[in-house]
């Protein structure tokens, strides 16, 4: 992410540990709190962070996962994005996912993959990235560069 | 203790407990439900409650989670497949799932609703 004019960014680089996705989370939601009155928005974006740091703990090989927000005054728009190393197995797995869940509707999409995730057997829900698109009405992007995956969004005010 | 004699669960940041209500049972979890496998403890709760909810004949079944400050996909996750288990039972047993939500927390106003279109006709919000 290129730091363009902004009232304010933040990098954090962490090992991924799932006991730190809480604390980076209500880092990020008081950090777009100071800035920005709106708690409800801030508290959306700390929701989409987290649920991209879960996927980072889950997914990410190595030990440095980026978390970079920026906030942007003249559109008044939060730029979020979650950097990781990943396996091939792995990439290609979330390339899938993404194809299915950017598409169409947000709200049927969610809908769509809660069905889905009902019927799992297995511990993963697939539900954190449709559940971004719809909750925050971002505009949401993937990036693989090699091994480096990055997923960023931003979101502008309603 | 309860109809379902269900015990209250104390773990992690959750704190979930069930009270007796005049036409059924509610559900009232507070904290934060972020951890990695929340189906772990929500599967086995949710199953004694839809299993003893038909089997007892309840009408409603209440979800209070207006003090759920934060919940992760995993465990809309386990929500859902809870309310999903109405597909299957006769229209006799059904009963109804009224979520009581906190609309001052974000993730509840969108969430939440998406949850009604599930099995529709089974859960309110409210």
């Amino acid at each position: 992410m290129e730091i363009t004019n902004s009232l304010g960014f933040i990098e954090i680089k962490f090992g991924p540990r799932w006991k730190y996705i809480a604390v980076v989370r209500a880092f990020i939601q008081n950090f777009i709190a100071v800035s920005y009155s709106d708690n409800i928005r801030a508290d959306k974006i700390a929701m989409a962070a987290s649920e991209l740091l879960e996927n980072a703990v889950k997914y990410a090989q190595g030990e440095e996962t980026l978390v970079k927000l920026q906030l942007l005054p003249e559109t008044e728009s939060i730029m979020v994005s979650v950097t990781n190393r990943a396996n091939l197995e792995a990439i290609k797995g979330l390339q899938e996912i993404w194809e299915k869940v950017m598409q169409g509707d947000p709200l049927q999409a969610y809908i769509t993959q809660m069905q889905l995730a009902a019927t799992r057997t297995d511990s993963k829900s697939q539900l954190g990235l449709v559940r971004i698109r719809y909750e925050t009405g971002a505009d949401m992007k993937l990036d693989v560069q090699g091994d480096m995956v990055t997923i960023s969004l931003t979101q502008s005010p309603k | 203790m309860n109809k379902l004699n269900i015990e209250t669960i104390k773990q992690d940041k959750v704190t979930i407990d069930v009270q007796d209500i005049a036409e059924g049972i509610k559900i009232v979890v507070a904290g934060d439900i972020d951890m990695q496998d929340p189906s772990t403890l929500l599967d086995p709760l949710f199953d004694k409650v839809h299993n003893g909810a038909v089997s007892s004949g309840f009408k409603i079944v209440e979800l209070d989670v207006t003090q759920l400050n934060f919940l992760n996909s995993s465990g809309i996750k386990a929500i859902a497949k809870w309310i999903m288990k109405l597909a299957t039972v006769d229209a006799g047993k059904k009963y109804l799932i009224k979520i009581i939500q906190n609309k001052a927390i974000a993730w509840q106003a969108t969430s939440l609703q998406t949850l009604t279109f599930l099995v529709p006709g089974s859960v309110n919000v409210v």
